[in-house]
């Protein structure tokens, strides 16, 4: 996203530059104390990076990549490793696919494509997607006269594209260019548009795949289990220690397996050499024991005995009858599932072996010392899946399937004896089944792939357009996969690992707790790269192949195992030596710049990775604690001659993952580097998120106050894009006159948040006022509310389809009559039935005078007279007495070629009582009064405050970055200079310092301590004390008395148990719950219990037999009641029951229970 | 309906261009085909409270 960037970089950079002019002005001007008493700063400052990575990476570079990745390698590698259509009953007959691509975004409508921008799809209901084009080489024509053709650019589907891919039309556009296509130039893009909606494919947080996880399950026992995924299959495999004896666990086996008879499986048949494998040393071998020894007992000694045992064991395919089936099954299930990360080449089962042997030796490892087990919360054992590896897992799935459609339908038509029409093999290539089905998929989030076992809802999500800053952090939230662990707080705990990684503070409360998170401002995700180079470039640089290496060797002292992305390649003999060879080749550029490398001493192993979905950072290297970044080069950059890739490529800066880290001792600022440093921190304020960096002086608040301010930071009204009146959102919040925060941060800056606000900069008072401020209600001014504080707009969509139906009738819209009865509500329509904009609309009114006929089924109609229609307006449902505006009216025409309308309803509402309003430290409040300014205090200097807090919102709080932020306000405002409150900014001068601000206040005539002499504004009199007051910057949150405001006397009922109806849009009654009905019993008021309960609920009159105790019936032929069961009507008596009671008698007796009444003369 | 008529005027989202449109006709813009239309502002007085 090179959008954050102009103004971004330029304001500190231009204050220091001032800085220094004046030092050289002192000679002649007054002494600048502030700048002589400066540290010299000897450290070079390197925030001007962070804009950088930003320019170059974006906010939302993860989701961009991972797409790109897949348009332009992933979905060229499915369709290679599936290319040929061969058919079942002439296999010269065939379809190659040569290679595919993916087109400019844009519609076919009537025969005509046109390229399609982003923000058409959005007005008019479509999905932004590009045509799938591949390339085809097939065999046309059967039998004797066989051609083959070439046919390029077939168009088998439509993908849908994300917003700023590089498949995207909007990709490496400039601001102006963007404006012209109705997009916002902040917007970070990164979602998909399907059928008009923004949807984001959240990123998906899970366990790390082909990697040796040891833990405990919940009997105590040690696992070792590896999540295998290649290619072509997926499998989990667990080996158990229990009871002092290993097992193998595989779903392919219906019980355990002792792991040893699985090694002679495999031709390990030697129980010496298995030992040697596993290690040496006399601790591991007694380990080892029981389970040769079990073995032993099973009488299994040779390779043919151990396969014949697990022949016994193997899962049958109940299907399957004959035993041919499965006939040497164990062996490709060993091959095959067991273990499927770990390939095996011409029946070579020694790989494997060896791996078995180190997972065993890694649980040994953990019995010997608990420390080796491996912490499933560690950041560094996750992976996050993206959205490009999730379209790409459904793609081939649909690719494999249209591959499986038109293989059937071209053996259908070659069997076919007859044909008429010459055979045409591209003809038979179904188009719409890949279109629709990842237009489905990304509309409701269901993904339900069966061929990769995925059956995971809620994927996607409307993309949360309620504030900007909302919008972003929903690119950046980590949904976890399993949501099993629901109860333990290990994965909801802060992990030390996710520093700098995942932000600390942006996590919603309540349920999902800790376990949604958000990415952290630098982090990046990987994408999958290369491994073959990379393998080869290990065994160049001295990796000794698992081939010549014997058992023994395997684990020598001082001699480490070498894993690629989990697989073992081999070992060597200097892991240092060789880490740092791998190191120096990545930073010189020659592999790629996401490769980790990261030394396990405990472990003895070197782990190279380079899979996807690892979560990374820049970090700036060290030499010796010398920093290589130099003030050369951050002049080199200012001058616009340098960028953030040539950092990269020149080894000045690297990406880090967590695992490395691990290898890596970075220092936070350059001044407290040692020798030993091998890292320096680019910028600690990178630590928090997008949300997070909103807040000044984090690092003053108490932590849970930030996560609140994350939750409703996304609440706030203000602005949402550059292109916010152009869009037609079915809800819109707007605020009126935001502002730009007086102290910001170098986020807000970076993410563009001072150029689409969402606040405004209130005067605030600390003081009690009117006993109307309790309980953090917040007291207003009402001179301010006319100023405009806290105005916001409050747009509505409506929208009206003009259907077609199957018998060639349709909806009609018809000219309002202005004059007869029902001309009151037909005011605001136009000629056209359809409402005007700029009309004044109240809450019955109609938006579009629309009739629909009567029959839309049968026969085909020509013409239809005026009686087959029956009138259906559709009218406003807005608050009443409330005077909205008709905004804007649009018409377009959706798939089905139906005419659409859309109507735009505005509300300007101001503040009243009720509303929610929040400063950026989690401190939320509710209006409490709304006060005349006559009445409001003021300062000496007439300074009249806009709202006033009660002071009891701080010392329980404890939100002291909220008073910095009054005081860094109060001296921004009078000295002219927007203050900075960056997280952790003071050492790094990103952040005004108390003392200095103190210091500006005092030169502008103002306390120190941001306190006013205040006079009463009631009785004029001066306060006894002095009142903390300055600007604060003030959230409007979404949260409206007017849309929650609701009471009514009687109303609709649910026709079930004609009890009244629930919620606000049903005008349902108000619920006299459990509890309230707890506290009425308690208190004894039986009769108003009698009355909520009863009679003003669901009172119904029943006649019950009082021999059997059963409900019967009134006969009113007889007028009296009968009981059904006694066959009389003697013994009746008539009582009052509320319905739901008498429902529940009636189901209970559905299900054969019989409930009796027994009555008693009251 | 009606015995004839009237073209009600709309604006195109692209171009600006002033489109008379009849029941039943195409939602286009004869001038840039662009497919979506905007109604056009009430030409009645219309007062608003401004409070």
């Amino acid at each position: 996203m090179g959008v954050a960037q102009d103004s971004s970089a330029d304001p500190p950079k231009k204050n220091k530059q001032n800085r220094s002019n004046d030092g050289k002005q002192i000679l002649h001007s007054a002494i600048d104390k502030e700048f002589l008493a400066a540290p010299i700063k000897s450290a070079t400052d390197k925030f001007a990076l962070l804009p950088e990575f930003l320019k170059v990476r974006g906010l939302v570079k993860q989701h961009l990549d991972s797409f790109n990745y897949f348009v332009n390698t992933g979905i060229k590698k499915i369709v290679r490793a599936n290319d040929r259509i061969v058919s079942g009953v002439d296999p010269s007959i065939y379809l190659r696919f040569k290679d595919i691509s993916i087109g400019e975004p844009s519609l076919t409508m009537d025969g005509v494509t046109e390229k399609i921008a982003p923000h058409t799809c959005r007005l008019s209901d479509m999905t932004y997607s590009a045509p799938i084009k591949v390339d085809v080489e097939y065999i046309q024509g059967s039998h004797d006269q066989k051609t083959r053709v070439e046919k390029k650019g077939v168009v088998i589907g439509r993908m849908p594209i994300m917003l700023r891919s590089c498949s995207c039309t909007l990709y490496g556009k400039t601001e102006s260019e963007l404006a012209k296509l109705g997009e916002c130039p902040l917007d970070p893009g990164g979602y998909f548009i399907i059928k008009g909606n923004e949807k984001v494919l959240l990123m998906q947080e899970q366990l790390s795949k082909n990697r040796i996880i040891i833990d405990m399950d919940k009997k105590g026992n040690l696992n070792a289990s590896v999540t295998s995924s290649s290619e072509r299959i997926k499998s989990k495999t667990i080996i158990q220690m229990e009871n002092q004896k290993i097992y193998l666990m595989l779903n392919q086996f219906v019980k355990k397996i002792p792991i040893m008879v699985v090694m002679k499986a495999m031709g390990m048949e030697s129980d010496q050499e298995v030992v040697q494998m596993v290690g040496r040393d006399p601790r591991y071998a007694a380990l080892l024991m029981p389970s040769i020894e079990d073995c032993a007992k099973e009488g299994i000694h040779k390779q043919e005995q151990a396969l014949a045992y697990l022949e016994t064991k193997v899962k049958r395919f109940s299907f399957a009858g004959a035993s041919s089936e499965n006939d040497g099954r164990v062996m490709t299930v060993l091959q095959d599932v067991f273990l499927a990360n770990v390939e095996v080449c011409q029946d070579n089962f020694r790989p494997k072996c060896i791996y078995v042997a180190v997972m065993l030796r890694r649980i040994m490892d953990a019995i010997l010392n608990k420390d080796a087990m491996d912490d499933k919360d560690y950041v560094g054992n996750k992976r996050i899946e993206l959205s490009g590896q999730l379209i790409s897992l459904l793609f081939e799935d649909l690719f494999k399937t249209m591959i499986a459609e038109v293989k059937k339908a071209v053996d259908n038509i070659l069997t076919k004896p007859s044909r008429s029409s010459r055979f045409d093999f591209a003809q038979c290539i179904i188009k719409d089944s890949i279109t629709h089905g990842l237009e489905r998929t990304l509309s409701t989030g269901n993904f339900n792939i069966k061929r990769f076992k995925m059956d995971s809802k809620g994927m996607t999500q409307v993309l949360a357009r309620l504030s900007f800053i909302g919008c972003l952090g929903h690119m950046t939230r980590i949904k976890p996969q399993f949501e099993k662990t629901r109860k333990v707080s290990g994965p909801r705990a802060l992990q030390p690992s996710q520093w700098g990684m995942l932000c600390p503070c942006d996590t919603p409360e309540g349920e999902p707790c800790g376990l949604i998170k958000n990415l952290a401002l630098m982090t990046h995700v990987t994408t999958d790269e290369e491994e073959s180079p990379l393998i080869s470039l290990c065994y160049c640089l001295g990796v000794e192949g698992l081939e010549v290496l014997s058992g023994e060797e395997l684990h020598t002292p001082y001699s480490f195992l070498v894993l690629f992305n989990g697989n073992i390649l081999g070992k060597h003999r200097k892991p240092q030596h060789f880490a740092a060879a791998m190191r120096k080749l990545r930073r010189a550029g020659k592999i790629g710049e996401f490769v980790s490398v990261f030394v396990n001493e405990k472990q003895h192993c070197v782990y190279i990775a380079s899979d996807g979905g690892r979560v990374c950072r820049p970090l700036v290297i060290a030499d010796k604690g010398i920093s290589r970044v130099k003030e050369h080069h951050m002049l080199e950059l200012k001058a616009g001659v340098r960028t953030f890739d040539d950092f990269l490529s020149d080894g000045l800066i690297e990406y880090l993952d967590v695992n490395e880290e691990n290898n890596s001792l970075i220092a936070l600022y350059e001044e407290e580097a040692t020798t030993e440093t091998t890292h320096i921190e680019i910028e600690p304020l990178t630590l928090l998120g997008v949300i997070a960096g909103l807040i000044p002086y984090p690092h003053h608040n108490q932590s849970p106050r930030n996560t609140y301010q994350c939750a409703m930071g996304k609440q706030a009204m203000g602005n949402i894009a550059y292109n916010q009146l152009h869009r037609m959102d079915s809800l819109l919040y707007l605020l009126v006159y935001p502002q730009r925060p007086l102290l910001t941060t170098k986020t807000i800056e970076l993410v563009g948040y001072d150029k689409l606000g969402a606040g405004q900069n209130a005067t605030v008072a600390v003081m009690s006022y009117s006993g109307y401020d309790i309980e953090d209600a917040i007291v207003m001014n009402k001179a301010s509310l006319d100023r405009g504080f806290g105005r916001c707009i409050h747009m509505k969509r409506y929208c009206a389809v003009n259907q077609k139906y199957d018998n060639n009738t349709q909806d009609r819209i018809l000219r309002p009559n202005r004059d007869g009865f029902d001309s009151g509500p037909m005011r605001v329509l136009d000629d056209d039935g359809l409402a005007a904009p700029g009309e004044i609309i109240r809450r019955n009114d109609i938006l579009i005078n629309k009739q629909v006929p009567i029959v839309t089924r049968g026969q085909f109609k020509s013409a239809l007279h005026d009686s087959e229609f029956k009138s259906v307006p559709q009218r406003y449902d807005g608050p009443q007495g409330e005077s909205c505006v008709v905004d804007k009216v649009a018409l377009c025409s959706d798939k089905h070629n139906n005419l659409c309308f859309k109507f735009l309803i505005r509300h300007t509402r101001r503040p009243e009582v009720g509303d929610k309003f929040s400063s950026r430290h989690g401190q939320k409040g509710v209006c409490g009064t709304i006060v005349q300014q006559e009445d409001f205090p003021f300062s000496e200097r007439g300074i009249c405050p806009d709202l006033i807090m009660n002071p009891h919102g701080f010392p329980s709080r404890m939100t002291v970055g909220k008073m910095i932020e009054l005081l860094g306000g109060k001296a921004g405002v009078s000295c002219g200079r927007f203050h900075y409150g960056s997280a952790f900014g003071e050492p790094g001068g990103h952040a005004d310092k108390v003392e200095a601000i103190s210091e500006t206040l005092v030169r502008m005539g103002f306390s120190y301590d941001g306190k006013d002499f205040i006079y009463s504004g009631i009785t004029g009199c001066p306060l006894q004390a002095y009142i903390f007051m300055g600007p604060i910057y003030y959230q409007k949150l979404k949260h409206m008395v007017l849309d929650k405001m609701h009471a009514r006397g009687s109303g609709p009922r649910v026709s079930l148990t004609r009890q009244p109806t629930e919620g606000k849009a049903r005008n349902g009654g108000l619920r006299v719950g459990e509890m309230e009905r707890d506290c009425l019993i308690a208190y004894g008021a039986s009769m108003l219990l009698y009355e909520r309960l009863m009679i003003s609920s669901d009172p119904f009159e029943v006649q019950v037999c009082r021999v059997c105790g059963l409900l019967g019936y009134y006969n009113h032929k007889l007028k009296t009641g009968i009981c059904s069961s006694c066959k009389n009507g003697d013994n009746i008596s008539t009582m009052k029951l509320p319905y739901a009671c008498k429902l529940l008698i009636q189901e209970l007796q559905s299900m054969n229970i019989v409930p009796r009444l027994k009555l008693a003369e009251a | 309906m009606d015995p004839q008529p009237e073209p009600v005027y709309y604006i195109c989202g692209d171009c600006g261009m002033e489109i008379p449109l009849k029941p039943n006709d195409v939602i286009q813009c004869r001038e840039c085909g662009y497919r979506i239309l905007y109604k056009k502002r009430t030409r009645r007085i219309v007062q608003y409270e401004a409070r």
